[in-house]
């Protein structure tokens, strides 16, 4: 949990690419994710997917986040097929028609996700702000609360951690295995979490400004963004998702 | 009372490691764990309290075996003061909070007796009860946190550099309360400390860490004594005990200013006698 | 190059000033460190000499203060960091970018600084640091040391006239504390940087700074030259702020031998100074 959204250097195809170009293409996965209706082409998605964190060099990540995903998936697997009405009953209360329902929404979860914390594996952010506010022109004080979102997240989960170590050390039952009873006592700690990261962000927008936060413009960045030949093939790819989620 | 026996741990990603770690501390010892940041110090106090639990070897604390117990249920024989007082304060007044950690670990007590407690301890570190813990200095709030380890009177007290971000006095004040209930046998301290001065005043043994293993072991005196071991540890000896080794010959026991002094006026009166 | 005159400030929503009539100044290439207890006002003073109070935290401000002429009321903040380069408590809180290099880059790429200049900027701040190797590493890999040399740098960069430190060895242990003094030592003393510091490891403080100055509820205590500061140990013990035992030393064996003895702030010092009795 703890590396969630954290940036893995390396110098692959992937990671060279055009930040923009990987926004791009994630976007796409997610678009052609939602307009198809065919589980084969999900479950093809889904192995592109995969195929994009072998290329960035990031395969442990790229299948801890599936794992971690899978968690969520399986839940929302079982709560779907219970829930769906329609079609012959399989065994119980579930049916043909709830299986593929529940199927292809937990497969579009995992598709949409996995480039979503990919690209941030595979990306500085900085470079992530930058391209932006060059390239796509996004003003500069949104793509600065959308990095300073992103380096908080890690932060905010190793704080908790700390925080459930130092009350465990105490006597409060964190170590049980129970997940309702430990999120009923997460909750009470969550007042002392927030103000330290109330006083956190503060510090973190003093310490932007001066260092001449104000003063940056689109021009400001020392590294360009130009689109390279290695783009291309991406670009295509992304052209090539849509256009068969469209036919399938 | 604690002993480590051949432990060894890894984190699962990259970090702090132990390796092969042996040692023993007795009931009533004052134990510091000196080294660079990174030797593996928080790590090895980690252990002995069972936050986490050794891939090899196995910790015992009162012969059990920290593996097969839950930390939880641990509390009421081993506290733990960490360096950031913010991560265990969660109530809004010191009397909340000191209460909360009693009924967590020492439920045994009943509500009658966690009552009684909370009083007794507010009155020993001079509290009103009504302090609210995030508008008071760092320092205070260090107290706090201490209050609450130390009102579950357990017998092992952990202290994982309790006097950072400390002004002196605050320091002074947290190390001495410490420092009189270890003298009165009541409760056996294990600390990690990067500053010197503050262990050579508190504790009476040093265990020496470097890399993840545990290079020397021994008197605190005689440990900052020795230069290899230091340098082995990037660790620097407090002042008054570096000068006395640059000073070398008759000095070997001056680990004070005044008993440096005395060294110093000794000779001055040999000098004047034989002139 | 800093001047202050009676400044009292006190933050909004509060009733006491977290500072009363200080009064200050430090020349070109000072070297001054600022201890006091908890709650002294240390903290807003660096704020106070950055412009960040009252320009980031408004409050009731009557005095004055002047950095290398411009007074930090009439300029905007943004104009006075050019000056005064700040290092805060929390390193933490104050990176921004999630690779070294980049961090380095974010102040620099502000400030206009020619994209020509840049990369010589970037190798200077590294060496005199020292985390050249560190260069291309993530952030979330770095220990506290290495982090804070970063934030470090990343001011350094930047060329600012006055570097102001709250606390940046709090969490470091001795070896590195002492090399980040070290290098405080190099930056004053070869390029001319003033540098105030705030510390409460006063061995080092008496060691590397030339003035110091103590703090105590908002008011100066009492400032001056290190030694001449270090003679007051008596009050400063009373007030909690302690002296390297090397200074107790002195003052115990001038008791005792009853000879006029330096104030040592050293083991180096303190080495020649027992020597000299014992011959």
């Amino acid at each position: 949990m703890r590396n969630l959204f954290q940036y893995v250097p390396g110098n692959s195809l992937i990671h060279r690419l055009n930040p923009i170009t990987k926004i791009v293409l994630t976007i796409a996965i997610c678009v052609a994710a939602f307009m198809t209706d065919n589980l084969i082409y999900l479950a093809a998605l889904l192995g592109v997917d995969l195929a994009i964190g072998i290329i960035a060099g990031v395969p442990k990540k790229t299948l801890g986040i599936l794992k971690g995903l899978l968690k969520i998936a399986a839940f929302l697997f079982i709560l779907q097929a219970l829930l769906t009405r329609r079609g012959t009953p399989v065994f119980w209360i579930v049916t043909d028609t709830g299986l593929l329902l529940a199927g292809k929404v937990v497969l579009r979860l995992v598709v949409v996700c996995m480039p979503l914390t990919l690209v941030l594996a595979v990306t500085r952010v900085s470079d992530l702000a930058n391209a932006l506010v060059q390239v796509v022109h996004v003003p500069y004080k949104y793509a600065f609360t959308l990095t300073t979102a992103i380096r908080f997240v890690p932060q905010f989960l190793e704080e908790m951690n700390d925080i459930m170590e130092a009350q465990t050390a105490r006597g409060i039952e964190f170590d049980t295995r129970n997940s309702f009873k430990k999120l009923g006592m997460i909750l009470p700690l969550c007042a002392p979490l927030l103000i330290s990261s109330v006083r956190r962000s503060d510090q973190t927008a003093v310490a932007a400004e001066v260092r001449g936060f104000e003063l940056r413009t689109s021009s400001s960045g020392y590294k360009r963004y130009p689109f390279r030949l290695c783009d291309l093939p991406a670009a295509l790819l992304c052209a090539a998702l849509i256009v068969l989620a469209a036919l399938i | 009372m604690i002993k480590l026996e051949n432990v060894s741990f890894a984190y699962a990603a990259a970090g702090p490691t132990v390796e092969n770690l042996s040692f023993h501390v007795e009931k009533g010892e004052f134990v510091a764990l000196l080294g660079a940041n990174g030797a593996g110090k928080t790590t090895t106090v980690k252990l002995i309290d069972g936050l986490i639990k050794p891939t090899k070897g196995r910790v015992l604390v009162n012969g059990e075996d920290t593996a097969k117990t839950r930390v939880s249920r641990r509390a009421r024989q081993v506290g733990f003061l960490f360096q950031n007082p913010d991560r265990q304060i969660c109530k809004n007044t010191v009397r909340e909070e000191i209460a909360f950690g009693l009924r967590a670990a020492r439920g045994d007590l009943g509500e009658d007796g966690i009552k009684n407690r909370v009083e007794e301890t507010l009155a020993a570190f001079h509290f009103t009860g009504e302090e609210e813990p995030f508008s008071l200095s760092r320092g205070q709030r260090q107290r706090v946190a201490l209050a609450s380890v130390l009102a579950v009177e357990p017998q092992i007290l952990i202290l994982d550099e309790p006097t950072t971000g400390l002004d002196y006095s605050e320091c002074c004040h947290i190390m001495d309360t410490i420092s009189r209930m270890n003298r009165d046998g009541q409760v056996t301290v294990v600390m990690v400390c990067h500053d010197m001065e503050v262990v050579l005043d508190y504790a009476q043994r040093a265990l020496v860490m470097a890399g993840g293993r545990l290079l020397g072991d021994g008197p605190v005196g005689k440990i900052f004594r020795d230069r290899e071991l230091m340098e082995r540890a990037s660790v620097l000896p407090p002042q008054i005990t570096g000068l006395a080794m640059r000073l070398g010959e008759g000095f070997e026991n001056a680990d004070t200013a005044e008993e440096l002094a005395a060294v110093v006026m000794r000779r001055r009166e040999g000098r004047r006698k034989q002139a | 190059m800093i001047d202050i005159q009676a400044l009292t400030f006190t933050y909004k929503d509060e009733t006491a000033p977290a500072l009363e009539n200080i009064t200050l100044s430090v020349p070109e290439g000072g070297f001054l460190g600022i201890i006091g207890p908890a709650g002294a006002g240390k903290t807003t003073l660096a704020r106070a000499i950055g412009g960040i109070v009252p320009h980031h935290y408004p409050g009731d401000y009557y005095g004055s203060v002047k950095v290398d002429g411009l007074d930090t009321i009439d300029n905007r903040l943004t104009d006075l960091s050019r000056i005064v380069g700040t290092v805060f408590q929390d390193v933490d809180s104050q990176i921004i970018s999630s690779v070294v290099e980049d961090e380095l880059l974010y102040g620099m790429e502000n400030f206009g600084i020619p994209h020509d200049e840049i990369p010589r900027r970037m190798e200077f701040a590294l060496k005199q640091v020292g985390i050249e190797s560190l260069r291309e590493r993530t952030i979330a890999s770095l220990s506290g040391g290495q982090r804070q040399k970063v934030a470090i740098a990343s001011v350094i960069a930047l060329r600012p006239k006055v570097l102001v430190l709250d606390e940046p060895t709090g969490e470091l242990d001795p070896a590195s504390s002492r090399q980040i003094f070290t290098l405080l030592k190099t930056l004053n003393e070869e390029y001319g940087i003033t540098v105030v510091i705030i510390e409460q490891k006063i061995m080092l403080l008496c060691e590397f700074a030339r003035q110091l100055m103590v703090l105590d509820h908002g008011r100066i205590f009492v400032k001056g030259d290190t030694r001449e500061v270090l003679s007051h140990a008596e009050e400063l013990e009373a007030l909690g702020v302690n002296c390297p035992r090397v200074a107790y030393l002195s003052r115990l064996l001038e008791k005792e031998t009853r000879e006029t003895l330096p104030v040592c702030v050293s083991i180096e010092e303190a080495e020649a100074m027992v020597r000299g009795l014992m011959k």
